[in-house]
């Protein structure tokens, strides 16, 4: 039986730091300067609307949007199972372009547990549940990029059996008000499900190169490509869509070439790399 | 700063704690926890010993019994196996090095459609499970070295 220390770790990291945030964020001492104070929070910078990153995600690669301290977002992805260049066109219209097939279906939601620092958790149906985290590092306008450092640990059968650990950067360059291109680079340990003893290579280092494209005041192109070394089974992720944000929503439609939406599971790589399926995500900010 | 020193020892002491996410070896290989892919190993845990599961050690009947092909008893039993041309299938190695799909004896523990005669053990199982397989497949994959 595997060892439940990574859970137990990541449990006291939720469970302490929003206390350490508080702490640190004291009240203030009268009643004149708790209302500077809620000016300040309504002023937050955090909680105006980007245009060149108006979500979390690209696709599946992180952005360096900030979720502002102590409010929160909500995604939910599916990648449907049927491939699209499986049979004629007839017979992938008779089956709605794979929404009647089955769907691998992801929920996530995340948290601003202070200034540039978010955690959250991600499950898809194939029981596999991600704990990440997020610290933006420099941004934009003071530094000309966007850096911020992720890590995130993923465990399948509902995070009891294999774990896979992940960290890694993200940097982001915005064009302007229309779009941002990212690069980032990943180590994955253990994204063999194997023991180790019996695998060539049990870690995984991939890139990831993301891209958001403001083509409307509110439609974006999205691509992204993750080419990887060290263990690599199946196809390098590629994946592109569409994207229409309408206030705190945002509705993407994508095509993949595999289902995973966690580091692992990317890491693991797609199916192939000439079978695509449709995919959708919907996001919704609470702030 | 000192908050951000602390977030960041933090993050690390997360990290740290999951670097060691390995599955266990013992976890997958069932009736024999401590088959490990080296040839004394699945000598000791296949070859000579009949586990918990009741699956019979191949000495049994290939213990030099003329009537039995291959001795795999011990000194004579790496020889007897690696780079050693089968009864029943002369264009086949029983255990060709790094080649554990061209290996007869794999064929013949998995039930492969090609082999000759039975599954073995035979006697209609218990046989060599799906972990032990992936343990004897590694060592052959490495080339079947006598470590």
């Amino acid at each position: 039986m595997i060892s439940f220390r990574p859970l137990g770790l990541l449990l006291a990291l939720t469970v302490i730091a929003p206390q350490l945030a508080a702490a640190q964020e004291a009240p203030p001492a009268n009643s004149a300067s708790a209302t500077a104070a809620q000016a300040a929070g309504d002023d937050d910078p955090d909680r105006d609307f980007n245009r060149s990153q108006p979500d979390f995600v690209v696709v599946t690669l992180p952005t360096t949007l900030r979720v502002p301290k102590f409010k929160s977002a909500f995604r939910v992805t599916h990648r449907f199972g049927r491939p699209l260049g499986q049979g004629d066109f007839g017979n992938l219209a008779e089956d709605l372009f794979g929404l009647d097939s089955g769907a691998q279906i992801g929920l996530e939601y995340r948290f601003g547990l202070m200034r540039g620092w978010q955690v959250g958790i991600h499950r898809t149906s194939d029981r596999t549940i991600e704990f990440f985290t997020q610290y933006s590092l420099l941004q934009q306008a003071d530094h000309g990029v966007g850096l911020g450092v992720i890590a995130s640990i993923d465990g399948t059968n509902n995070f009891k059996d294999s774990y896979t650990p992940m960290i890694g950067v993200v940097l982001s360059r915005e064009l302007g008000r229309y779009g941002a291109v990212y690069v980032e680079p990943m180590w994955v340990n253990n994204s063999n499900l194997l023991p180790s003893e019996l695998v060539d290579d049990n870690d995984t280092f991939m890139v990831g190169f993301g891209a958001r494209i403001r083509v409307r005041p509110t439609v974006y192109l999205v691509g992204e490509y993750m080419p990887r070394t060290g263990n690599t089974p199946g196809v390098d992720h590629g994946t592109f869509g569409i994207e229409k944000v309408a206030g705190g929503h945002s509705f993407q439609l994508n095509f993949s070439n595999g289902f995973g939406t966690t580091m692992g599971q990317l890491a693991r790589g797609g199916t192939a790399s000439d079978n695509w399926y449709l995919g959708f995500h919907i996001s919704r900010k609470f702030f | 700063m000192r908050f951000r020193v602390l977030m960041l020892l933090v993050g690390a002491a997360v990290f740290a704690g999951t670097t060691a996410c390995d599955e266990a070896l013992s976890d997958l290989t069932g009736p024999t926890p401590n088959l490990e892919p080296t040839f004394s190993s699945i000598q000791q845990e296949i070859l000579n010993t009949t586990d918990s599961s009741g699956r019979p050690a191949c000495i049994t009947c290939h213990n030099g019994n003329p009537f039995v092909p291959g001795n795999f008893t011990g000194a004579a039993a790496y020889g007897a196996l690696v780079g050693a041309r089968t009864f029943e299938k002369p264009s086949l190695f029983r255990v060709a090095p790094g080649e554990p799909d061209n290996s007869y004896m794999v064929h013949k523990l998995e039930g492969g459609p090609n082999i000759v005669g039975e599954r073995m053990p035979r006697g209609g199982g218990p046989y060599v499970t799906d972990g032990q397989m992936l343990v004897i497949r590694r060592w052959i994959a490495e080339g079947a070295a006598n470590n």
